[in-house]
């Protein structure tokens, strides 16, 4: 009994733990050295993976996305969490695939009038009332509190000023210092910032493959 | 319900949301259009698709969702009206679900305009998921990654795609992005491809290509409501960027109004604090 | 005025009421929106990447090694029950190892070596001057690297370094300020023309 619980365990492991990372080298890998390689076949091997695999499989973990939000969304009905607002989201998204269905997805069908009267305008304007909380941010929180903090205001002024109709009447230099503040200072700490995400995402890819990182497997179940 | 009868009816933040909304609205009637002038980053972009010869292809790239669409349409029409005006193919492509519909809408109507044919001077291909797969794929093979248009058509029904395959077929591509997507551009297509690629953006994401441009790897930028403006005046053609710029200009100077209060209260406050120690 | 604009310019003041405070309009836009954009998503994920690379080419084309990624796509949905739970974990390392594979070679290209090389310039002018504007972006990179470098305690010549790596940081960051709130202005004013112009007709 106690062997066959072992070896269960040990099955559970190799399906948990050591064939994800096998494949991931795997996959790694050939993605790896396609990237050195002209010949027809390596130029083949990199199409498959990225339309075939890559393509179908995001596909499908998208399509477990919206899985999830429907169970829930069901389950909070029931609950009667926020009910009449739950009841709202789910319509609205049983309507799109029905209304896909009956009349399809192109130029003026019901699909793409919700799509352009309901959806487009909604989501625009929720992203819109960032302009007033920007604009309470910067009376609130933009203060001049320490020499760093200062540089940060004057940064900005500077752009709002130089990208502003008034630099008809400002001086020439003053749109030519805004524009050599973003094109060299602003530019070089945003430079430092790419070259270390550079880094950083490459150890953690090598870690990966290497197998070294293995937080993406979850936990040890 | 007790804790909405303590809100009191009206906050600072209601004065400053409703004093910015009043400025934009009153600005916006007055319908009085400043003189801009035309930075030499929009200038870069306007050269770059002026000097194609005509019949050249270009693929235009809708990577934005639809939630920045008021600003990223001033800026995509400057862009496709200038490429119809000098007689360049175009090859429509989404890397973002949202931006599929948007686009679609965007070109056909901007070709309506030129009389240009579907299949002839344009062709909508839509969207693929998995962005970098996407461009990748697309430099091995278009009509593999892309085997219908939009409308369901074979990839190869459509004159204009006849002998277009990959990057090495079109002059560059035109990324039109609210995000990150056209770094995926920068650093899986140009780095691998080598195909030349365009920005055009909204203004947040300016300073985050800014390196790219130092470093030439993405050829050129122009973005904002502000960048529309300023390509509207190249290419003698007014549009909502030039109706927005009054309201666009008040905004700034509102802002860095709300800065200078915000620092002279928040002085007064600190030299009140200390003289009280 | 046709119904669609009255629609959608309905739904644009539900969500502008946010700025009063929450409220039952502000929440059901809200919650149609989400539930719209889901449905939306779906559809053209469905369409454009399952039916086409998937389903017509394999049934209709029977390009069969398309089984495979079809397995593994299915594989994900063992995430909702425990016991099958494992399986999802197949495809999930197919798209990381894929990812990193790409991302290596990438990374160092574009984000690493390209960047690199483009900081260290020519530091004197054709006409033998320094270039301030290489030397600033010169140091910019280095102090602003040397802050994000933990590893040692920043004292010394790396808190010197670092110090002065904040100070470019607030560069960007104010700079990135300014186009940002260029940026919500610009949404905002667009949704703003929509309502004077196609909702109200009151401008052109």
């Amino acid at each position: 009994m106690g062997d066959y619980r072992s070896k269960f365990a040990m099955v559970e492991t190799m399906m948990n733990r050591r064939i994800p990372q096998m494949i991931c080298f795997a996959f790694g890998a050939a993605l790896f050295t396609v990237f050195f390689l002209s010949h027809p076949l390596a130029k083949d091997l990199n199409l498959t993976i990225t339309v075939d695999y890559w393509q179908i499989i995001f596909a499908f973990t998208l399509i477990v996305g919206v899985v999830s939000f429907v169970r829930i969304t069901i389950k909070n009905i029931k609950k009667g969490e926020d009910r009449p607002y739950r009841i709202v989201s789910l319509i609205g998204l049983i309507a799109m695939p029905v209304l896909a269905l009956i009349w399809g997805i192109r130029g003026d069908s019901p699909f793409m009038w919700v799509f352009e009267y309901v959806q487009v305008p909604m989501q625009s304007t929720v992203f819109a009332l960032l302009a007033f909380f920007v604009a309470s941010a910067s009376f609130r929180g933009f203060r001049a509190r320490s020499a760093p903090a200062a540089v940060l205001l004057i940064a900005a002024l500077l752009t709002l000023l130089s990208r502003s109709s008034l630099e008809g009447i400002l001086p020439v230099y003053f749109s030519d210092f805004a524009d050599w503040i973003r094109s060299n200072p602003s530019m070089a700490a945003r430079r430092a910032i790419l070259i270390g995400i550079g880094l950083g995402s490459l150890t953690t890819s090598l870690r990966v493959l290497l197998g070294i990182e293995r937080t993406w497997l979850g936990g040890e179940k | 319900m007790s804790a909405t009868r303590s809100q009191p009816v009206f906050e600072t933040r209601h004065l400053i949301f409703l004093s910015l909304f009043l400025i934009i609205l009153v600005t916006m009637l007055i319908g009085y259009n400043p003189e801009i002038k035309v930075t030499s980053e929009t200038q870069k972009v306007y050269d770059y698709i002026d000097s194609l010869p005509s019949g050249s292809v270009l693929i235009v790239s809708f990577d934005h969702e639809a939630s920045s669409l008021p600003e990223i349409k001033p800026i995509a029409l400057t862009v496709l009206r200038h490429a119809f005006s000098k007689d360049i193919k175009l090859i429509g492509t989404a890397l973002l679900a949202e931006g599929t519909g948007v686009g679609y809408r965007l070109i056909t109507e901007t070709a309506k305009e030129y009389n240009k044919e579907y299949g002839q001077d344009f062709v909508y291909l839509g969207f693929k998921p998995q962005y970098i797969a996407a461009i990748l794929s697309m430099g091995e093979s278009i009509p593999d990654t892309y085997p219908e248009d939009y409308l369901d058509k074979p990839y190869f029904s459509n004159e204009m795609l006849k002998d277009i395959i990959n990057y090495d077929d079109v002059a560059g591509v035109i990324s039109i992005a609210d995000g990150s997507l056209t770094t995926h551009w920068i650093e899986y297509g140009a780095s691998r491809y080598n195909v030349n690629i365009t920005a055009a953006v909204t203004a947040a994401m300016m300073t985050t290509y800014d390196p790219y441009i130092a470093s030439n790897q993405l050829y050129a930028m122009f973005g904002g409501l502000r960048g529309a403006a300023e390509y509207e005046k190249l290419i003698d053609r007014g549009g909502a960027g030039k109706r927005g710029m009054l309201a666009q200009s008040v905004s700034h100077i509102y802002v860095i109004i709300l800065i200078i209060i915000g620092n002279i209260m928040y002085f007064v406050q600190r030299k009140r604090r200390r003289g009280s120690k | 005025m046709d119904w669609s604009t009255i629609i959608a310019g309905l739904l644009t003041l539900a969500i502008l009421s946010f700025l009063y405070r929450d409220n039952p309009a502000y929440k059901m836009a809200e919650s149609l929106l989400i539930g719209v954009s889901i449905g939306y998503f779906l559809v053209i994920i469905w369409t454009k990447t399952i039916m086409d690379l998937l389903v017509d080419p394999l049934f209709y084309d029977a390009k069969w090694p398309l089984v495979i990624p079809m397995a593994l796509g299915i594989m994900m949905f063992g995430r909702f029950h425990k016991k099958t739970s494992s399986l999802s974990r197949i495809p999930i390392a197919v798209l990381i190892g894929s990812g990193a594979g790409v991302a290596i070679p990438a990374m160092l290209e574009a984000r690493i070596l390209k960047q690199v090389s483009a900081t260290v310039g020519p530091l004197l002018t054709d006409t033998g001057m320094p270039d301030i504007s290489v030397i600033v972006v010169l140091i910019g990179v280095l102090t602003t690297l040397s802050y994000f470098y933990f590893s040692h305690e920043h004292k010394g010549a790396l808190g010197v370094s670092a110090k002065v790596g904040t100070y470019f940081l607030m560069a960007f960051f104010g700079t990135t300020f300014g186009y940002t709130v260029m940026s919500r202005m610009s949404t905002f004013i667009g949704r703003m023309e929509f309502l004077l112009s196609d909702f109200l007709k009151l401008t052109q």
